[in-house]
């Protein structure tokens, strides 16, 4: 989130759209519901009304898959009704860069496409720039090749007609969502966006996301309080998760994996290091050297010397360009290019899509740690109905693996805030936490290498290594500590001392951190900030909500990201209702602002410190299928033509060619209705941790498939019925339940059906039916790999009788 | 049916709401003893977060003797101020629930059950599994000739579940092992 | 003054806090439940479901989908009718407790025949006690009387999060509904709310009661 949870409060628009709000993150209402009595307009942009729907001033059903038509058009209804903040636009993102004369777009198509790859060569996706590597600019904003009329040109096709026929939503809501909406492009009002999974589980994910900025930045909305983009984050720490990087593609504190043409720590930092050519851009990524070698310095402690890279060359190396992520590494597993494998606290083979594939790619493996609360889908593969045990070779060791409240330690909440949490009994039985399992478990892999030698057992033995696992030990060490003697702003510091904040990290190795986000978390001054409990607050604070003495929150306990866009050039609040900052009697009051340089009209300093240029990115070259959005049907798609392009589907996503990883052809008549797929509040997720719970059990027991009354009808399905719902890549027993809650769309001139099934439900808990995800397809947005798990094309029929249901 | 039961109400009511309570001629107390001992009374409150979704709810455990009696939001943290939804709210049988692994399990290739299995045994065959899997498979160098210091026969996956001191843990133990196949739920 | 609860279901968004918060505090068992076509699960109260919240969803005049939600439990009503049918079979078996103002089963009502169970739940306008055939009690919603009595709010209360529920002196909480029902009324000027002077658990609704529950409303 840009903003954090309470912040919502502060709205006057709040346009919820690919989330499910009350039933996914239901205390994010409590929120919402404040907004709503201050007279904030609710908006649910969703294909099914849902309780978030229920309680918001109306709900707009939106085929699944079609979210950049419906923003698109909003772009284009921002300059058709002249709402963009025009003070905000100039000044606060690139709206004025001019666009290279070699880019272009046609028919769907950005320029440097090679249909071979499937992949862009972005050359063509740059700005002009003057000697000094400055990109040119025209302010007066008339320039044909400036961002902002380049944004306006491609939005031209996102007519109301064109939107309309492509989403199923009405020419009257769309204007009416539209108009909402754009209201926010004043000064004194605030809009915000919330949104999840039902906008990244999409082939166009990273896309959507970018339309909402571009509205967002137009709207003048990022940075304000009562603004942003929200991601309403689903899983218990995947803030704290994706910060650490649990991820192949980074390391801890958002830097880049290493790959194999970076060679030395010089050519990973030349590579990853931007250079600003802009007066006034804080450009903070050129601090990254100094994050990466104090991560280094903490990774291998003492073994680290600016002489041998601060074994830099240690690190594994990804080969450039490969995906390494979840759905490649199931296809190496199920190509049997993997021997073993650890599944910690996640189910795969209920919650990863085509899990037909899933499951058979599993036996393949010699062996396979599971570590869970309890047994679960992936770790009772083996014995999976179908399945024939006697057949399957994987040795499965299962831990039992203590949870929440059996150990102590911090999460990070969708807010960025940073809570530290108690033990208050023991782990059940014999469980350990997950530290306890990695920290003995490296120490005995290196008393192996030591004993017996081995492949590269430097790549172990250098590292500096604990002897137990030490939740407030490893904190500290997040936090960062010098390992030198060291003065920072006169202020002498020892050896081993908690640094204070990342601005003491160095490039030198005199310090080490293990996560330069979270440097000032716990200090020698304070301690250990995530503990604190204390409301207190100032009257401008209490104003919007602000807690900054609760807990702590990154970076630098800055509760709302760009707050210095939520001010004037002078540092006077846009809105002084709900100021965020304020330049005071030559100070800055309020939240930790982006930087304490004094306002812009002074000092030249632009807000966005995080983009190498400064401003907000109307025009973004970093996702690999354009630098603007552009509608694209979902991978499976019931229809074979849009308004837009001849370009039926993203050009550029992910796919594998297995025998499993069949698709539906457009309209295909054998799967003509398009499938969403959702969790629920009762259930976690796949369901795992919560169909072991008796009473969320009770209050959702089985599988269900929402369905119209009109497809109901035509189908000859009751409500409480089994039925049977079938993809190309298998077949899902479910309940139907007919609902005026799901209605039909008209869809480039025909009906178009939609049906949406929860994805918690798993064959080990008897008769509750079996993974909604065998339907489900492999195809993915082409930056993250995320799949689509939100809309593919299925059919669906009456069942005789249910095995799977009971 | 509803009108009846509503005909009936207005019937007993009728006839029935001028006795007082002490008429029917039981003592008061009553309620004070119907009320058992409050299940919480000299617990100790441990404050935790819940472990669902990333709003992050804070909750008091009320723990006696080293037991969980009872679970509840923390009134104090300015998100959730005390309040639960209902994943959050059974937490308490989420914790005291007869569903939980106990012991390390280990299921052998072709076999149909799981046997229980000590830690210290556990530790060992995987470690043995993971070396041979390491020696075997590193990859020290690229096609290339380049450097590359990587594990490609092994993954790990997951998890969002664990705090940010496990996170670093498990990140910095599989760059020391070379596994580069990782991945978790952010992912989604 | 006897306590009050405000259920004001325009702000229920359904999330079931309340009906979970309320099995975790009593420790009441789960029922194997089924997926009939709706998510009302279970179906109805029960002896270890003292509160259910129900859906229902139909088609405004306009053609708006209404889904409403209703947390449904004891009205702890001012004049308790099952209180007196349930004395009337055995003394004492039920009470209303004069400071709280809560309908209470008692230990007694462990003696009550087949026939007295039958006409106490009868009695209920709202359809509200069960018999647990293993406790051989009558039970429902006991208001936590064992946290209240220690001036700490019921568990379903405590859990609510979006301001649906709140619990407090009965004319409070009656000031508050009628400022959330006057906040209602522009939007949805057939809201109100029910049995005002015969309960202590005032239900806002924005539409009739029918849309609700069928026992929404004594009427």
């Amino acid at each position: 989130m840009t903003n954090h949870w309470i912040d919502i409060k502060n709205s006057d628009a709040i346009l919820i759209m690919g989330s499910n709000a009350a039933e996914h993150h239901p205390i994010a209402f409590k929120w919402i519901m404040k907004a709503k009595e201050r007279g904030a307009a609710l908006m649910h942009v969703d294909p099914k009304f849902s309780r978030t729907s229920a309680r918001c001033d109306f709900h707009v059903p939106l085929r699944s898959g079609t979210d950049i038509a419906f923003l698109g058009g909003m772009i284009r209804y921002i300059f058709e009704t002249d709402s963009w903040f025009k003070e905000y636009v100039v000044n606060y993102t690139n709206a004025s860069f001019i666009v290279s004369k070699s880019f272009g777009f046609s028919d769907g198509l950005f320029t440097g496409y090679d249909p071979e790859t499937r992949r862009y060569d972005k050359t063509s996706w740059r700005f002009e720039r003057n000697s000094s590597g400055a990109p040119l600019r025209d302010d007066t904003l008339q320039h044909p090749r400036c961002v902002l009329n380049v944004i306006r040109k491609h939005f031209e096709r996102y007519t109301l007609d064109s939107v309309s026929a492509t989403t199923g939503v009405s020419k009257a809501d769309l204007v009416r969502v539209y108009d909402i909406f754009c209201a926010t492009g004043k000064p004194d009002k605030a809009g915000t966006m919330l949104y999840a999974l039902g906008w990244t589980q999409h082939t166009v994910g990273v896309q959507n996301i970018r339309s909402a900025a571009i509205i967002q930045l137009l709207l003048g909305n990022i940075g304000v309080s009562g603004g942003g983009i929200n991601a309403l984050r689903g899983e218990p720490n995947v803030q704290g998760s994706t910060d650490h990087a649990l991820l192949y593609d980074s390391i801890p504190g958002y830097h880049k994996a290493p790959v194999a043409s970076w060679q030395t720590l010089a050519d990973y930092n030349k590579a990853n290091t931007p250079v600003s050519h802009v007066k006034g851009s804080v450009n903070w990524w050129q601090n990254r050297p100094k994050y990466v070698t104090s991560l280094l310095k903490a990774w291998y402690g003492d073994s680290a010397t600016p002489e041998n890279d601060f074994c830099y060359g240690l690190l594994p190396k990804l080969a450039d360009g490969e995906d390494y992520s979840y759905m490649f590494i199931m296809d190496r597993v199920f190509q049997g290019k993997m021997r073993g494998g650890f599944i910690m606290g996640v189910n795969p083979m209920n919650s990863f899509p085509n899990t037909h594939k899933m499951r058979k790619a599993l036996d393949n493996l010699d062996w396979l740690v599971v570590t869970e609360i309890h047994n679960s889908e992936t770790s009772d593969n083996w014995r999976r109905p179908g399945a024939d045990p006697a057949k399957i070779k994987t040795e499965v060791f299962l831990l039992p693996s203590a949870h929440r409240i059996e150990k102590e330690g911090t999460i990070s909440n969708s807010g960025r805030w940073l809570q530290w949490f108690d033990k208050a009994v023991e782990p059940e039985g014999e469980a350990r936490n997950f530290g306890n399992f990695w920290v003995p478990f490296i120490n005995l892999m290196r008393k192996m290498y030591e004993e017996e030698g081995g492949a590269c057992p430097e790549q172990l033995l250098k590292m500096r290594w604990y002897e137990k696992f030490d939740a407030s030990d490893i904190a500290k060490r997040i936090n960062g500590q010098f390992e030198a003697d060291c003065e920072v702003n006169g202020k002498k510091y020892r050896k081993g001392q908690q640094v204070p904040m990342f601005t003491a990290l160095k490039a030198d190795g005199s310090t080490s951190s293990l996560n330069w986000l979270y440097a000032g978390s716990w200090t020698e001054e304070e301690g250990c900030k995530a503990k604190r409990r204390d409301p207190s607050q100032t009257p401008m604070q209490a104003k919007i909500g602000l807690f900054p003495n609760w807990s702590w929150c990154w970076p630098q306990n800055r509760r709302i990201l760009y707050n210095r866009a939520s001010v004037d050039l002078n540092g006077r609040p846009w809105d002084p209702s709900r100021a965020i900052i304020e330049w005071k009697d030559g100070k800055w009051v309020g939240d930790v602002p982006d930087g304490a340089q004094p306002p812009m009209a002074q000092s030249g300093v632009k807000p966005f410190i995080m983009t190498t240029d400064g401003t907000g990115l109307l025009f973004g070259t970093a996702p690999a299928d354009g630098p603007l959005p552009e509608h694209y049907e979902p991978a499976e798609t019931p229809i074979k033509e849009h308004p837009f392009s001849s370009q039926l589907s993203s050009p550029c996503y992910k796919y594998h060619k297995s025998a499993y990883d069949k698709m539906a052809e457009p309209a295909d008549p054998a799967f003509p209705y398009v499938l969403t797929t959702y969790s629920l509040t009762e259930h976690w997720c796949g369901g795992g941790g919560t169909r072991a719970v008796p009473n969320l059990l009770e209050a959702e027991p089985q599988l269900y498939v929402e369905m119209s009354h009109e497809l109901a009808k035509e189908k000859g399905i009751a409500n409480g019925d089994g039925v049977i719902v079938e993809s190309p890549r298998g077949a899902v027993e479910a309940i139907a339940m007919v609902t005026i809650r799901i209605r039909p769309f008209e869809v480039m001139g025909r009906t178009v059906h939609l049906i949406g099934m929860p994805f918690a439900y798993g064959w080990t808990t008897p008769g509750c039916g079996d993974s909604t995800n065998r339907l489900t397809i492999g195809a993915c947005d082409p930056n993250t790999t995320i799949p689509e798990l939100k809309a593919c094309c299925v059919n669906i029929r009456k069942a005789n009788k249910l095995t799977e249901i009971a | 049916m509803a009108v009846t039961r509503r005909k009936f109400l207005k019937l007993a009511g009728a006839g029935a709401l001028c006795l007082t309570l002490s008429q029917l001629g039981f003592d008061m107390t009553e309620a004070k003893a119907y009320v058992a001992a409050l299940k919480i009374e000299g617990a100790k409150e441990v404050h935790s977060v819940c472990p669902f979704c990333a709003v992050c709810c804070q909750i008091i455990a009320h723990v006696k003797d080293g037991r969980l009696v009872s679970t509840e939001g923390d009134p104090d943290f300015p998100v959730n101020q005390g309040t639960l939804c209902a994943k959050g709210a059974a937490l308490f049988t989420m914790y005291t629930g007869k569903h939980r692994l106990t012991k390390p399990m280990y299921r052998a290739p072709y076999s149909s059950s799981w046997v229980e299995k000590d830690w210290d045994w556990t530790f060992r065959q995987i470690a043995r599994r993971m070396k041979s899997a390491r020696d075997k498979d590193f990859i020290a160098k690229d096609a290339k000739g380049r450097t590359v210091n990587r594990l490609e026969s092994v993954f790990s996956m997951g998890t969002s579940h664990a705090s940010n001191e496990e996170c670093a843990v498990i990140h910095q133990a599989l760059k020391g092992l070379g596994v580069i196949h990782q991945d978790h739920q952010a992912r989604t | 003054m006897p306590k009050a609860f405000l259920i004001d279901t325009s702000r229920c968004t359904a999330c079931r806090g309340c009906q979970i918060a309320c099995k975790e505090w009593h420790d009441l068992p789960a029922n194997a439940t089924k997926q009939r076509g709706s998510h009302q699960n279970p179906p109805d109260l029960n002896p270890y479901n003292l509160k259910v919240v129900r859906f229902h969803e139909h088609l405004d005049d306009q053609g708006r989908v209404m889904w409403n939600f209703f947390p449904d439990q004891c009205r702890h009503c001012v004049k308790p009718v099952c209180v007196t049918m349930a004395n009337k079979a055995v003394p004492g078996s039920m009470i209303k407790d004069p400071k709280s103002g809560a309908v209470l089963v008692t230990e007694k009502c462990r003696e009550m025949d087949e026939v007295g169970i039958k006409t106490v739940i009868k009695s209920c306008p709202y359809n509200i006690p069960r018999y647990d055939a293993e406790k051989k009690m009558l039970v429902k919603c006991d208001m936590c009387i064992d946290r209240v009595q220690v001036g700490l709010e019921p568990m379903c209360v405590k859990t609510c999060p979006t301001g649906t529920m709140a619990f407090g002196e009965r004319d409070e909480m009656l000031a508050l509904a009628k400022k959330r029902l006057a906040s209602l009324l522009p939007r949805f000027p057939k809201a109100r709310i029910v049995d005002v002077p015969e309960v202590n658990v005032f239900y806002v609704l924005a539409e009739e009661p029918e849309h609700f529950h069928e026992y929404a409303s004594f009427g």
